[in-house]
């Protein structure tokens, strides 16, 4: 495993820099980085509605703006990732 | 090489006239490898200026102009992608221009031998290009991204760009890079990554490289056929230029670069080349490499060889690779090693790449050995589901389009397979795999 796919490593620290502009709202999207992730699951226990498993563990993420609720569920998995590797993205 | 295949080269090119072609013949190239093995005679810079002229400048106003005519042209990524080139460069300017502007001719493709042809022949015309969209975009920072291994190409690019700075030219210094010699070595963010000091293994693009790529600086990168077109289409303007595709065709042993008219069909190209001008027809190809598409030959025969034709038709030319396999081989062992060799060429940095892709080859090989009932097939489907669109880079969809489209042109093969029977002996292997290297 390279370096910098660890938390705090330069990429997520640049994630952290461009995508967090603002106050994440209604109409952002979660995303994984999927370098960063290793498939502990936390994500998946903590936003069910939102996120599901594959076969191998890994979550899978729909790609679409989330609503309201979605986003309390969403902040919180972001915020458990142990390797930081969910994020939110403004629109556009 | 006929003149179906092939825009005629006029001989004797009027004072004015700028020869269109890229390369004006065909190049052959061994089975594997970067080395061409003969065709026409490499350009040095005096014969590069006197079949093209000399290049226009593309500083001032003409910068604007030449941003146009790109878009004019629709000119697209050669490299695959197939990306309008001109919404690149706008989004460059639009981030204040400057920054890295990029030749990428690291081809990783294992099948795809253009861009090394080009490279080999007409260094000139890629460097023409590379120069040009620089001054467009007011970059500075110029260059040449290629394989470790690819020596001839190396070598060739060297000698070109000291052939411009013994002659004068006034441009940027152009600096050549490589990456190590692997499939990813040039995928786009990998070269970005690796440009920035990190390993040569693709990442998630958060902010687009226009924007921010290299040093955080907006970025361009280019396939060197698309920027050799940069070089044609600065000097000829909208109207002169001719949208002629450059292909890579694997037959038999070897594989030949050949440059073709937009209006000649995958059937006049193959009936032209190799053992299928002899002995039939093929039963399908492989259009685009080996992330491509499995196309059955009686649609492919008579499509043309046109990237705006086939994006219609729901297909694509990819990087431009075209492999037909004969009757008497089996699409689905092709598949299988196919896939295996792109399972086995990921970063492994991916959960859904490395495991996924993984677990698909190994069903895509039980599918080709006939050890496959309806629970596999549904696991592959499942699998291919799963995983598409969840790498960091393009790199498993392009093996899950691959497969599909495999088991789609062929089903009378997947059927029998699952009745335990191949119809074509599973023995001869015509799609040249190398071996991964690790």
């Amino acid at each position: 495993m390279s370096r910098d796919v660890l938390p705090g490593g330069a990429s997520a620290r640049r994630a952290r820099e461009v995508t967090t502009v603002g106050r994440p709202t209604a109409g952002w999207q979660l995303r994984v980085d999927p370098l960063a992730c290793d498939g502990i699951g936390i994500c998946s226990h903590l936003a069910p509605d939102l996120i599901s498993v594959d076969s191998w563990g890994y979550p899978i993420i729909p790609r679409r703006a989330l609503g309201d609720r979605e986003l309390r569920s969403a902040q919180a998995a972001v915020t458990a990732c142990p390797r930081r590797a969910l994020f939110l993205q403004p629109p556009g | 090489m006929s003149a179906a295949l092939h825009a005629v080269p006029d001989p004797h090119p009027h004072p004015g006239q700028v020869d269109a072609d890229l390369i004006g013949a065909a190049v052959h190239f061994p089975r594997e490898g970067s080395e061409s093995l003969r065709g026409p005679a490499p350009d040095d810079l005096a014969a590069h200026v006197q079949r093209f002229g000399p290049r226009p400048s593309a500083l001032g106003s003409a910068g604007p102009a030449l941003v146009e005519t790109v878009e004019s042209i629709a000119l697209t990524g050669r490299g695959g992608a197939h990306f309008p080139a001109a919404i690149k460069w706008r989004g460059v300017i639009a981030a204040g221009g400057g920054g890295t502007v990029i030749a990428n001719g690291s081809e990783g493709e294992p099948l795809a031998a253009k861009d090394a042809a080009l490279l080999q022949l007409r260094p000139h015309l890629v460097l023409d290009g590379l120069v040009s969209a620089a001054e467009a975009v007011g970059s500075f920072d110029l260059v040449v991204w290629l394989h470790e291994g690819a020596q001839a190409t190396y070598r060739a690019v060297v000698q070109a760009i000291d052939e411009r700075r013994a002659a004068g030219l006034v441009e940027p210094r152009i600096r050549v890079l490589t990456g190590p010699a692997r499939y990813l070595t040039g995928e786009s963010s990998a070269v970005v990554r690796a440009l920035n000091g990190g390993p040569t293994l693709p990442e998630l693009t958060r902010v687009l490289p226009v924007i921010s790529g290299v040093n955080g600086r907006p970025t361009l990168l280019h396939n060197a056929e698309t920027l050799a077109r940069v070089g044609i289409a600065a000097r000829t303007g909208p109207t002169g230029y001719r949208p002629t595709s450059l292909l890579t065709v694997v037959t038999g042993g070897q594989r030949t670069v050949v440059e073709v008219e937009p209006s000649v069909t995958f059937g006049d190209v193959v009936a032209q080349i190799g053992p299928y001008a002899v002995a039939g027809t093929p039963q399908a190809m492989l259009l685009g490499g080996y992330g491509g598409s499995w196309v059955s030959w009686s649609d492919a025969a008579g499509l043309a060889v046109d990237q705006p034709a086939l994006k219609a038709a729901g297909l694509s030319l990819g990087a431009a690779v075209v492999a037909p396999i004969p009757s008497n081989t089996c699409g689905l062992v092709e598949t299988a090693r196919i896939a295996q060799y792109l399972a086995d060429s990921g970063a492994r940095q991916c959960g859904p790449c490395l495991f996924g892709l993984r677990s698909v080859a190994e069903l895509v090989w039980a599918l080709a050995d006939c050890d496959v009932g309806r629970s596999e097939l549904k696991r592959l489907d499942r699998f291919m589901g799963e995983i598409a669109g969840r790498g960091a880079c393009a790199h498993p969809d392009g093996a899950l389009r691959m497969v599909a489209s495999a088991l789609d042109v062929f089903a009378d093969d997947v059927r029998a397979h699952r009745k335990g029977r191949c119809v074509t002996g599973r023995t001869l292997k015509v799609i040249p795999v190398p071996e991964v290297r690790t």
